[in-house]
């Protein structure tokens, strides 16, 4: 029963689906009224207990947006393949909120998940991959002497190198990122995975592992590193990691690997069939790109160069197809929407694809 | 292959892998690998040729998958006893005796290279 004493508790009087509606649709005081009185509710917090998951992103926005800051958190679960070839692992060793196991690639694997769903959610209210808090599930140990991460559509994979050439794939946070943000094309762009599209979403992916990393980190664009996988390579290789956005085709000269392969100007643009036609090689132009913008405009490249990539990813202009002049355009484009024709920002983003020739 | 020949010491052949796809394009690994049952010890030779038995790896419906964003995508080629075929395969690999048989001939083939 509800008291004389706090009227304002809606929940006293009101079942949980009328003050999600008042929560959507009400007034502003109406809709922080609601939406304190669906968290305190008995019913919703049995509800919240239960499923274990985290919110998804308009009620997220929504809970933002009345005052009531409540951000979304990660639902992670790491699993175990053993060394052996499957996926997902055949047992949970953490889930969410679960400490540290002291397994360091089961620790990286939690802590690195986390980092990528921060910097999306803080600098760009997107919760998870899908936006509607989609659980982040990986698996480690994958397989022996196993080179390689990857994301399988549900969940990230990683190996744990040959320790000859490669560390474990969890070692590097931007790599992590990396794969997560092939999650989020998928379910926005869809960019399809060969030739100039399939570059582009490898570009996209270095772009979010890299801005992972510096906003963990806390570097502005002229602190960080640019590069991709920097911890990666094992001491006996002649590298400083798999790609450099900063300086494509400069990451790594070894006997075993060869020669870092990635341009850098479409001048150089390289025709293959191999790599699907070239998505972790062309890569390296769009790459550079991000590069001179972020460098242009200073200060946090997730801040207004990151703002530009991301907001052009989910454009409706950004297809399935779409090639690097075509992203390049739908990039100006947003500058203009966000920042104004005439901006520092148009300006960055336009030299930026000038400047490797795309534009 | 003929049933039981998995445990006989005296099969012979080859087994070949080529690795494209990854989280990078390595021009250096970006190559044909082969390792001959003469390099092998009798145990690797009898794994190899009981996945492919398992796998019914010669008469198999060859998968047409494409890898996703990193994934690999093996060629894998197995001759045993005159038979010969060469399959390929996008990760992740459904069948677990397949992915066990891909697993096993990339590392052997890679420790007969001696690549380093």
């Amino acid at each position: 029963m509800c008291s004389s004493t706090h009227r304002h508790s809606l929940h006293c009087i009101l079942p949980p689906y009328i003050l999600s509606q008042i929560a959507e649709n009400g007034s502003p005081e109406l809709r922080a009224m609601a939406i304190r009185s669906l968290l305190v509710d008995p019913t919703m917090r049995l509800v919240r207990a239960s499923t274990a998951g985290p919110v998804t992103g308009a009620v997220a926005r929504r809970r933002a947006a009345a005052g009531n800051i409540l951000s979304p958190s990660p639902l992670r679960t790491i699993r175990d393949a053993g060394g052996e070839p499957e996926a997902p692992g055949a047992t949970v060793v953490r889930r969410e909120g679960d400490a540290p196991t002291g397994d360091i690639a089961v620790d990286e694997a939690y802590d690195g998940l986390g980092a990528t769903f921060a910097l999306f959610w803080e600098a760009y209210q997107r919760n998870s991959i899908d936006d509607a808090g989609m659980p982040l599930d990986a698996t480690v140990h994958y397989d022996q002497d196993y080179d390689n991460a990857f994301w399988d559509g549900t969940q990230m994979v990683f190996g744990d190198g040959d320790g000859e050439l490669f560390n474990r794939f969890t070692i590097s946070l931007d790599v992590i990122g990396h794969e997560l943000t092939h999650g989020m094309t998928e379910k926005e762009a869809g960019l399809a995975y060969f030739n100039q599209s399939g570059a582009l979403n490898e570009s996209i992916s270095d772009v979010f592992g890299s801005l992972v990393k510096q906003h963990l980190l806390g570097q502005t664009a002229d602190q960080a590193d640019w590069l991709i996988g920097a911890e990666l390579l094992t001491a006996k290789v002649k590298g400083v990691g798999l790609r450099s956005m900063k300086a494509p085709g400069t990451a790594y000269d070894d006997p075993v690997l060869g020669k870092d392969p990635q341009p850098g100007h479409m001048d150089d643009f390289v025709r293959t069939n191999q790599d699907n036609g070239g998505v972790h090689i062309n890569s390296g132009i769009p790459n550079r790109a991000f590069y001179l913008a972020a460098i242009a405009l200073g200060g946090n490249a997730w801040d207004r160069a990151g703002q530009i990539w991301y907001n052009a990813l989910l454009d409706p202009n950004t297809r399935a197809n779409t090639d690097f002049a075509g992203f390049a355009r739908v990039t100006i484009d947003v500058a203009m929407r966000l920042h104004g024709s005439g901006s520092a920002e148009v300006t960055a983003v336009t030299e930026a694809w000038s400047a490797v020739g795309v534009i | 292959m003929q049933a039981g020949k998995a445990c006989d010491e005296t099969v012979t052949g080859e087994a070949r892998m080529r690795i494209e796809g990854g989280l990078a394009h390595f021009p250096g690994l970006a190559k044909d690998q082969t390792v001959s049952f003469d390099d092998l010890a009798t145990p690797e030779r009898q794994e190899i040729t009981s996945l492919a038995d398992q796998t019914n790896f010669f008469s198999c419906v060859a998968s047409n998958d494409t890898a996703r964003p990193d994934a690999r995508t093996y060629t894998v080629g197995l001759t045993i006893d005159g038979r010969s075929r060469e399959l390929r395969l996008a990760e992740p690999i459904q069948d677990p005796a397949m992915a066990k048989l891909v697993s096993v001939v990339r590392r052997l083939s890679k420790q007969h290279a001696s690549i380093r």
